[in-house]
């Protein structure tokens, strides 16, 4: 099912994720969005939200794959990929 | 030559005047003239390790220039790690050497076992543990490919032995340093005056205040055996002062410097003794070293076990902090500081609001009881733990502890030695954090805008009290930063 989402659906999916993490919806999704932008997304919480797409997506990311990520538009890209490979 | 020594002001004074009036329109020829200062002041403080210092930078120039030309991934980990090993290598040598020993034979001894393996009689080189940390920095950076390797010799150099910030920090990384030393950088009479004030704020830190406290916390720790429980808290309460007077102070002349010289250097310090829960304190305390950690041994740890949820933080922290002690020395004493450090954050584990910041701006100017209380309980569970950094031994330590929990904590403090009256440095005390608390938005306790007025007569004033306090007041025994040792 999560392996044939577009773009759109993983946004909505990721606004979820990012909802029940941060508990607060003050922010708006684009793809330059990053994390100082948005309140209570710290190094901690980023952890959880990277937590909780790997379960809700099924996939696993590298360490290093996490630290080129400057927006959010990067982490979709970064899991399009994966879910296109899966 | 420690910044607050007239040998360093003339030191810094000529290097200024060259640096501006002679040499301003060559960034090369400015890069250079900022290296040879930095082996220059290297050398005046500790001359025997001036060759390790250059040799090491030499060692992670090429291995990073080579790990950026190399295409083949399995020469790019070679180095890599052989750069991991070089920077942990040393450090493991030069500080932890000894310790490992006296482990080894102490673990021995428990079952039995007496082993004759004698210790070396190692010096430690001055500002090794910053200078390896900020090599490291530039090595694994390169790895995760966050940056490229530069490829001028003389700015990788200068920026390991970047003076203002080698013996004591703050840990620049490269790509806050790097980009600076690359770029022209253009005199600013704001930012010098910035810088100069900075400078100031950190001298009366370090004069008055830190080595004032130092003749207290000799005092009571060193007989504290003599003393009652209340005279104990006030010593340990004059030593965690003193220890941020003194780290903070250096920081402020650091970074003051460097923005005279046109570098914005890491901030170090955030007003920390304002902090209401621990995970605020360390984002405020170290600041250049708790985000180092953070970033290359924090978070990969809470990545590998992040599939463990609380327990997983848990453990990330707790091995993060127990390495922040270790990084100080080669104690038990530090490896229990930090270990202490990573309990208290069980609680806020547990609540799941370590990463929650605190903002400062919302608060009035009396913040509401709860928040003070926070911020005393903090500031208490903190200073107890002071008392293991200031202690030789974890039994040195107990002994305090032990005769600081009794009832005689409810008794009036006094101090045995007449010459050390203690209003003056209460005082002061209560000046610098009333001032800081004022200011704890800024970037330093004496930045303002300096608009006209009534305002501008009362910094007037404020800036001729502390010049005279530094003068007066300023002790002039103690030249030496507590930091430097580390």
């Amino acid at each position: 099912m999560v392996n044939c989402m577009d773009r759109n659906e993983i946004i909505n999916e990721l606004r979820n994720i990012f909802i029940g993490i941060l508990h607060h919806e003050n922010f708006v999704m684009s793809e330059s969005l990053s994390a100082a932008e948005v309140d209570g997304w710290d190094s901690l919480s980023h952890m959880n939200i990277i937590t909780e797409i790997e379960h809700r997506f099924n996939v696993r990311f590298k360490l290093m794959e996490l630290n080129k990520l400057n927006n959010l538009g990067n982490l979709i890209t970064l899991l399009e990929a994966k879910l296109q490979h899966k | 030559m420690a910044f607050n020594s007239f040998e360093f002001i003339l030191f810094f004074v000529a290097c200024y005047i060259i640096y501006w009036l002679m040499i301003s329109k060559q960034i090369k020829i400015q890069n250079l003239f900022l290296l040879l200062a930095g082996y220059v002041f290297y050398a005046r403080t500790n001359w025997h390790f001036l060759f390790y210092l250059i040799a090491f930078s030499a060692a992670n120039f090429f291995i990073g220039m080579y790990m950026e030309q190399t295409n083949n991934s399995r020469t790019k980990q070679w180095l890599y790690y052989t750069a991991l090993l070089l920077g942990a290598g040393g450090l493991a040598f030069f500080k932890y050497f000894n310790f490992f020993i006296d482990s080894f034979k102490d673990a021995f001894q428990l079952i039995g076992i007496g082993l004759n393996i004698h210790t070396l009689n190692i010096i430690i080189p001055l500002g090794i543990s910053f200078f390896t940390f900020r090599t490291l920095s530039y090595i694994i950076d390169i790895h995760r490919e966050e940056i490229k390797a530069t490829k001028d010799w003389v700015i990788f150099f200068t920026y390991v032995s970047f003076f203002p910030s080698i013996l004591s920090g703050p840990i620049d990384r490269a790509k806050t340093l790097i980009p600076q030393l690359e770029k022209k950088r253009s005199f600013s009479v704001n930012e010098t005056i910035d810088g100069l004030s900075q400078i100031l704020w950190g001298l009366f830190k370090k004069a008055v205040i830190a080595d004032n406290c130092a003749s207290y916390t000799n005092e009571i720790f060193d007989h504290h055996q003599t003393y009652q429980a209340s005279t104990l808290v006030l010593g340990a309460f004059f030593y965690a002062i003193q220890l941020y007077a003194d780290f903070s102070g250096y920081s402020d002349m650091a970074i003051g410097i460097a923005r005279l010289l046109g570098f914005n250097i890491t901030k170090n310090f955030d007003f920390p003794f304002f902090a209401e829960n621990i995970a605020s304190f360390w984002r405020k305390w170290h600041m250049s070293l708790t985000t180092w950690l953070t970033d290359y041994i924090f978070t990969p740890l809470n990545f590998t076990f992040r599939r463990l949820g609380k327990k997983g933080l848990f453990f990330a922290i707790l091995i993060n902090y127990t390495l922040c002690g270790i990084w100080h020395g080669a104690n038990r004493t530090y490896i229990l500081y930090g270990f202490l450090h990573g309990c208290y954050f069980i609680p806020l584990i547990i609540k799941g609001t370590v990463g929650k910041k605190q903002n400062m701006n919302n608060n009035s100017l009396f913040s509401s009881f709860i928040r003070f209380m926070n911020r005393m309980g903090t500031f208490i569970l903190v200073m107890l733990t002071f008392v293991l950094f200031r202690a030789d031994t974890i039994q040195q330590a107990f002994s305090f502890y032990a005769r600081l929990f009794n009832t005689s904590v409810f008794s009036i403090p006094t101090i045995e030695n007449s010459n050390l009256p203690l209003l003056t440095p209460v005082l002061f005390i209560t000046a610098m954090l009333l001032i800081e608390w004022m200011q704890r938005t800024k970037e330093h306790a004496l930045q303002f805008n300096r608009s006209g007025g009534l305002k501008s007569y009362s910094i007037a004033l404020l800036y001729s009290l502390i010049i005279w306090s530094v003068i007066l007041w300023g002790y002039s025994g103690n030249k030496t930063f507590m930091y430097v040792k580390f």
